[in-house]
């Protein structure tokens, strides 16, 4: 009896221990990468290529990007732009999606919607990337040809605005739902009672209290459109400088950049390495953009849990 | 009254607007359906599901004879015959949408037998092989005559009838297919599953069983959850710096620099851990907590009671897991970009190079003419993949939830 029992604490210490083990290797996944990307990240500004170096600050102030000069100030400057554009065209048309489905449909549409933004949330960034180098560039292009502007096949700032807010919208309306669904219905119906008209009442306080989730989703959207790097890469078309605000004029993201022409690059060459330290520079990116957003996201006021 | 008034035009037109707006996303998705569908389903049929994507060229051996021979006509429809060579040919297109001509039917006794390529491969004059370029043929003074396949199949058929024999023949294999593509996105599924479900499953018992509630676990879970917000190129780029060096040694095959199957499906793996995580963990919580306490109360083992009453009541949420991490592996281009690599293989191995349907896409939207015919018949077949799974998925869910209730 007292062999078996210390049979059994030897077999649930061992188990313990190799459970723990695969969860320490998954949490170091993260480490790994970090790492990764850093280590091969700042070898272009200590490592000599062919008795070229790299300067850092000139590889994030530059305007051109171009071999073996590599510099991403403008890139970085383009990526917010497109990112900034796409939000500020995704997020009214989300938020009003949400509301809709969330306060104004009848069951039947609001199951409707709710089901053909699920399907767009769940379609691969390639098919939208080839739904934009099909599509909505020769739009872009035809459209452009008509009020007289010469585009590069239509691969511009505009095309990749277009296919980014396609992309993020769902995630932002998924996000909105939930929130404006989980606002306290005593707080509408106070305000029915006082008196406001059902619309206000919706754009009034509904809104006003779902504002943090709203800005969730929209914190959520913002990163994935930092992080889209298919679809980018093929309707921004690859400025080799800048920084340009046209919406007609080609483009360049930091994930464009890392992507485009990978396969001429050789192991361990520079063109090799600064998709590292692009790479690099896209965490912190993001990170930074992150940590501004939830900062706002406080201050926007007091948070409803869904229930 | 006029404030009321006014007040009713401000409400109406916000209604408006809402209504407007909330159609833009039936809008979008009809837009993308409607163009990967118009585009992709002329050239979608189950040829090109089992047909490789490079054509090999072939030509004949030998100088073949026709003298004395006659064939029975089979009579296939749209195709000419070719008595003294017994073979039929017709006029089609490849996969591509290019016009061509095919050979249908060869017959046993035709003396176009057998057919060698550059490297000396020998192989059978097969039905399906396209002639697209020249064929010489000899007449019966022994002089020779050229065929160009631009005039067509009824031309070539008309030629040869008075020919004896043809000196040389150009054809090729049909190409244009995703054999190699979804065959590798087999491999993958299969590789990045059996790799990253134990992984994530015995990391989520950990947490959600085992771990005590401190900062450690705490830790641990952060860096885990971190793990969802990277975006995949990141992924790609340590795929590309981790898994294929790894790779490459552990096989020590220094072809697998450029990237490779088993590199990508590594790659994969670390990017659906924290699916399967988030997927084992929430069924065990569903799990009601009088299960686990009857069994420890039964005199059961916490080994036992994890692996054989949570780990079994929670299948169904690692079931659900594992498609949504089917789809991930499907939809994912830009991680495997970097770890396998863009070149299009037929000849599938988990060392060597090949792409999945969606970096398939990938390549074939690259060039400087996109085929964008072939890219929209890819993503029909993804979409509905994906679409699939995500329903069962939420089929799955809902009965699993409603389980316990």
């Amino acid at each position: 009896m007292d062999k078996a029992k210390k049979r059994n604490r030897r077999i649930d210490k061992i188990a313990k221990n190799i459970l723990l083990f695969t969860a320490i290797l998954s949490a170091l996944f993260i480490v790994l990468i970090i790492v990764i990307v850093a280590l091969r990240g700042f070898r272009p500004f200590f490592l000599s290529y062919d008795g070229h170096k790299v300067s850092f600050f000139k590889f994030i102030t530059g305007t051109r990007y171009f071999a073996p000069e590599y510099r991403i100030g403008y890139i970085i400057i383009n990526t917010m732009y497109v990112v900034l554009l796409s939000v500020l065209v995704s997020a009214p048309i989300s938020v009003l999606t949400a509301l809709f489905v969330a306060k104004m449909a009848p069951k039947v549409l609001s199951n409707i919607l709710t089901t053909t933004i699920e399907v767009l949330a769940s379609i691969p960034s390639i098919i939208f990337g080839m739904f934009g180098k099909g599509y909505v560039v020769i739009l872009v292009r035809n459209f452009a040809d008509k009020i007289g502007i010469v585009t590069a096949g239509g691969q511009s700032t505009l095309a990749t605005v277009i296919v980014l807010s396609m992309m993020i919208m769902p995630t932002i309306t998924m996000l909105s739902i939930t929130a404006i669904k989980s606002v306290p219905e005593d707080m509408e119906h106070g305000s029915l009672a006082l008196g406001a008209s059902e619309t206000q009442t919706m754009f009034c306080i509904s809104l006003n209290a779902a504002k943090p989730g709203i800005f969730a989703g929209i914190i959520l959207g913002v990163g994935r459109a930092l992080g889209e790097a298919t679809a980018v890469t093929m309707v921004a078309g690859g400025r080799g400088s800048g920084p340009t605000f046209s919406l007609f004029s080609t483009t360049r993201t930091l994930t464009s950049t890392i992507l485009t022409g990978i396969h001429e690059a050789n192991f361990g060459s520079l063109e090799y390495d600064i998709r590292f330290s692009i790479g690099l520079v896209l965490i912190v990116v993001i990170l930074v953009v992150n940590i501004i957003l939830n900062a706002v996201k406080k201050r926007l006021g007091r948070y409803y849990e869904p229930s | 009254m006029n404030r009321v008034n006014k007040r009713k035009v401000i409400d109406t037109s916000l209604k408006v607007i809402t209504y407007i707006a909330s159609f833009i996303a039936v809008i979008i998705l009809g837009a993308i359906l409607f163009f990967v569908f118009s585009r992709g389903s002329k050239l979608l049929s189950f040829k090109i599901l089992v047909t490789d994507y490079h054509s090999k060229p072939y030509r004949l051996e030998t100088t073949v004879s026709a003298k004395g021979l006659s064939f029975e006509n089979p009579h296939i429809k749209d195709a000419y015959f070719s008595e003294n060579f017994g073979f039929a040919v017709k006029d089609d297109y490849t996969l591509e949408g290019i016009k061509t001509i095919r050979f249908v039917y060869i017959d046993d006794n035709s003396p176009l037998k057998t057919t060698i390529n550059e490297q000396g491969e020998k192989s059978p004059f097969k039905e399906g092989f396209i002639f697209d370029s020249t064929m010489r043929a000899v007449l019966e003074d022994e002089s020779t005559v050229t065929i160009f396949s631009r005039y067509g199949a009824e031309n070539l058929v008309n030629v040869l009838s008075d020919a004896v024999g043809i000196q040389t023949a150009n054809v090729k294999s049909e190409g244009g297919g995703i054999r190699g593509s979804i065959i590798t996105t087999l491999y993958l599924i299969f590789l990045t599953l059996i790799i990253g479900l134990p992984f994530g499953i015995l990391t989520a018992l950990y947490l959600h069983e085992i771990a005590p509630q401190n900062k450690v676990t705490n830790l641990l879970r952060s860096f885990i959850d971190m793990l969802t917000g990277v975006p995949s190129i990141i992924f790609g780029l340590m795929g590309a710096a981790v898994f294929i060096p790894l790779t490459s040694a552990l096989f020590s095959n220094p072809d697998m620099k450029r990237g490779s199957v088993i590199a990508g499906a590594l790659t994969l793996v670390v990017i659906i851990l924290p699916v399967v995580i988030k997927a084992t963990e929430s069924a065990l919580s569903v799990v009601p907590k009088s299960y686990k306490e009857g069994s420890l109360a039964l005199g059961a083992t916490k080994t036992q009671t994890i692996f054989k009453i949570m780990l079994p009541n929670a299948l169904p949420g690692i079931l659900s897991g594992a498609i949504l991490s089917v789809g991930r592996v499907i939809g994912e281009s830009a991680a495997l970009i970097f770890a396998m690599g863009t070149f299009i293989g037929d000849k599938i191995s988990i060392t060597g190079r090949s792409t999945s349907l969606a970096v398939h896409i990938w390549s074939v939207m690259g060039g400087e003419i996109p085929n964008v015919t072939l890219a929209s018949t890819i993503a029909i077949i993804i979409l509905i993949v994906v679409l699939a799974l995500n329903m069962s998925v939420k089929v799955i869910t809902n009965r699993f939830m409603n389980k316990y209730k």
